[in-house]
């Protein structure tokens, strides 16, 4: 059986049928259309399976396969949203899913990166922050900071960082982050979160397939 | 004391041959209903859904950011040809009835009666607690405004295994995702009850059982429904504008399936 979560850029895959089973990614742009999988989560995940697993679901299982702690926050940052799951006792405690704001998040900073030609593994954490509540609006403090004679890769930086605190805030500002998502890989994004994060890379809602497979198995 | 429309005028108003179908936003006070039914007048329920227009068209009436419910009351009030409108701006609907009130009279060239319904007699809410798919109990409790008398045959109650504190929602489609042992809360209890000023009430929850708090957006009772949540061991705080976006669906599907209640 094959599991996927079908993400706005990128979707992930893991064949529990092969010998090792590893997961891999694959750009969803390139997905044949016809593709159809055992269980599959995310954005596009309904055209793809007759068995969905919303994308809260796969996460909060993603995390009770994959976090050791019972009071725990987690979250994950997509291509056009974030959203959270804080775990307290063991048990589901609070969430939240900001898909309005999509803009703002992974595929806006991917954007940025591939346009003025950077990379965000090698720029250091900005001391400014701009404050961002809209990709869209974000973006014109670039332009506004590039023209009063910042630094490109400061101002982009500065952006990001801004996107970082903002989902920090989304999340409840708590000490600690287990995050999910691409952006684990920007070491940039990563530092710029004002709390000890924790990655714990792209396949979180994998495991969660993995784990929602294995209970409704168990019934 | 539960009229803001002098009796004088409410009741010239109400006595009027001429009138025919009256609108009510909120719920009046019983002795409106009354006279509403034993004039067997047609009353519609403004705060329903019950035109299919644009909701843009209110735009010239009232800001595009601002309670649903309001702007579907304006909707309906300027696309239903209503003889009168009665809308309580009391503590027992919103202070957004209240300016919704001066719009309409200025918008509508129709009588409006204020009332300010502080009924405290209790009608019970067996609907609330029944065992009952959500959207026709919700149905059940919103018609249920346009009766003066007590349910008879009331359905008995039902162990709840989940909660759902708030107001009849604008858009019903949330509901479906709830189980028949959901038990309802806030003002849609006070609402059944026939006592929508009624705070003590409104703020009654049950701690044990998983509870989704919801509130329209851009509503007062946003504030009440994130306390409430926040005092709750196993809440789900949500706000909902005109239609239920699928991030809001997913988020009661997960805090359901997570808090283990059955579907």
């Amino acid at each position: 059986m094959i599991l996927a979560d079908f993400g706005t850029s990128y979707s992930k895959f893991l064949d529990l049928d092969s010998p090792d089973p590893q997961p891999y990614i694959k750009a969803t742009k390139e997905l044949d259309r016809t593709l159809k999988v055992g269980i599959a989560t995310g954005h596009n995940g309904k055209r793809f399976s007759a068995s969905y697993v919303n994308e809260l679901i796969a996460l909060a299982r993603g995390g009770e396969a994959l976090i050791e702690e019972d009071r725990y926050l987690l979250l994950d940052c997509g291509s056009r949203d974030i959203k959270y799951i804080r775990y307290q006792d063991g048990k589901m405690q609070d969430m939240g899913w900001n898909a309005e704001c999509g803009a703002s998040m992974g595929f806006t900073i991917e954007l940025l990166e591939n346009y003025y030609n950077l990379d965000f593994n090698k720029l250091p954490t900005p001391s400014k922050t701009f404050s961002v509540t809209c990709g869209v609006l974000g973006i014109s403090n670039i332009f506004d900071a590039i023209t009063s004679g910042i630094d490109e890769a400061e101002a982009v930086a500065s952006f990001v960082k801004g996107i970082a605190i903002n989902a920090y805030r989304f999340a409840g500002s708590p000490d600690k982050i287990y995050l999910s998502g691409g952006l684990c890989d920007n070491r940039l994004f990563m530092d710029s979160m004002p709390c000890e994060v924790v990655p714990l890379g792209r396949f979180v809602l994998l495991a969660g397939l993995e784990k929602s497979h294995q209970l409704s198995e168990a019934k | 004391m539960n009229m803001i429309t002098s009796d004088k005028d409410a009741s010239k108003i109400l006595n009027n041959p001429e009138l025919s179908k009256v609108g009510i936003v909120g719920v009046p006070p019983l002795s409106i209903i009354n006279i509403l039914h034993q004039r067997h007048l047609e009353i519609l329920d403004l705060d329903a859904m019950l035109v299919v227009k644009d909701m843009e068209t209110t735009v010239a009436m009232l800001p595009r950011v601002y309670c649903a419910i309001l702007r579907t009351v304006v909707l309906n009030a300027m696309h239903l040809k209503l003889d009168a409108i009665i809308i309580d701006i009391g503590p027992g609907k919103c202070d957004g009835a209240l300016h919704v009130a001066s719009v309409l009279e200025d918008g509508l060239n129709i009588p409006i009666i204020r009332t300010n319904n502080s009924d405290h007699e209790p009608f019970g809410n067996p609907l609330c607690l029944a065992k009952m798919d959500m959207t026709e109990k919700l149905l059940a409790i919103t018609e249920r405004v346009k009766s003066p008398l007590i349910q008879e045959n009331p359905p008995p109650p039902c162990r709840p295994t989940v909660g759902f504190w708030g107001v009849p929602p604008r858009d019903f489609s949330i509901l479906g995702l709830f189980p028949d042992t959901t038990n309802i809360y806030g003002w849609t209890r006070c609402m059944e009850n026939k006592t929508p000023a009624d705070n003590i009430m409104e703020a009654q929850v049950n701690n044990d059982i998983p509870t989704v708090f919801f509130a329209q957006t851009f509503c007062a009772k946003t504030a009440l429904a994130r306390l409430l949540a926040r005092k709750h061991p196993q809440a789900l705080y949500l706000d909902i504008d005109v239609n239920t976006g699928s991030s809001a669906k997913a988020k009661i599907q997960a805090f359901l399936e997570l808090s283990g209640v059955e579907l």
